[in-house]
């Protein structure tokens, strides 16, 4: 099994590495897990509240290369999309921008699940926030 | 008998039940033992020989699948096309990250919190598994076994981080 170029760029210089405050109500967090691996993902955004743009975003992931690379792959396309526009990310996007062979495929499922953890996370806190 | 797919519990006589009496199987592996022994036949054609040199082959992996109480469900789940839950458990997805965290920083005291914590789960697990086992002999039904399959998922997945855990230790 060869990987892409891409691929082993972003699992050699990950994107975004990092943590947020959970805390803070402006960031949101998605912390998912994988079959069968145990990879598990952590995915954070940090939402302007005003525009709803997704200013900072990052992760930590515990798994194979391809999950680092996919969710890496993630953080860079979340910057600078709207939450809803961040909702639009498909785990087959990823999968094709990083050429995932076909047993990997469920590394992108993980990421994408991880955004919208992230973001429902967001929203909820958000919903809150408001109501207070 | 067909022997490509043999029903290990019809094999020994047995109810299709995920909680057995132990000695009963034992006492009847032994009694098939001998009577399906290569020896007992060889005065007999080929074809029997054959035959039961291939039952003595179910025999044993009947005997060994039955005996422990994990093989058997996870067997009895396989047969009713049963799938075992594959995922990391969501409530411990937590755990699991902060283990991984504690492996990578090296934290002693927060891998051995770990060791503890996952410990006492696949305590609780077992457990738990063994009273749904018996719930779904009282009555059998889909939702019991979907039950004990998702409890069997965990068990395993349990057992693989504690036993990569330990390794670390």
């Amino acid at each position: 099994m060869s990987y892409s170029k891409t691929l082993l760029d972003h699992f050699n210089n990950p994107r975004n590495v990092g943590s947020l405050d959970r805390n803070d109500p402006a960031v949101g967090t998605g912390m998912v897990g994988a079959p069968a691996c145990g990879d598990v993902m952590k995915l954070q955004v940090k939402v302007d509240p005003e525009s709803g743009v997704i200013e900072e975003a990052c992760f930590k992931t515990f798994g194979c290369s391809s999950a680092i690379a996919s969710s890496s792959l993630a953080t860079e396309w979340l910057k600078g999309r709207t939450v809803d526009e961040a909702l639009q990310i498909r785990n087959t996007e990823i999968a094709t921008e990083l050429s995932l062979p076909p047993v990997k495929v469920h590394c992108s499922v993980l990421a994408e699940d991880a955004i919208r953890a992230a973001i429902a996370d967001y929203k909820k806190k958000r919903a809150r926030h408001e109501a207070e | 008998m067909d022997l490509r797919t043999p029903d290990y519990f019809a094999f020994f006589g047995l109810p299709r039940r995920l909680t057995i009496d132990a000695a009963e199987l034992e006492r009847r592996y032994y009694d098939l033992s001998r009577r399906l022994h290569p020896d007992v036949h060889f005065r007999r054609g080929p074809r029997e020989q054959q035959e039961s040199l291939e039952a003595a082959a179910i025999l044993n992996d009947a005997y060994r699948t039955l005996k422990d109480p994990a093989t058997r469900a996870e067997y009895l789940l396989r047969s009713e096309g049963v799938e075992v839950a594959e995922r990391v458990p969501q409530e411990l997805i937590e755990e699991v990250y902060g283990y991984n965290l504690a492996l990578e920083e090296a934290d002693a005291e927060a891998l051995a919190e770990a060791r503890r914590k996952f410990a006492g789960m696949l305590e609780d697990t077992a457990a738990e598994l063994e009273q749904a086992a018996r719930r779904y002999d009282a009555e059998p039904g889909p939702e019991a076994l979907a039950r004990v399959g998702a409890l069997v998922g965990r068990r395993r997945f349990l057992t693989r981080l504690l036993a990569a855990a330990e390794s670390r230790a």
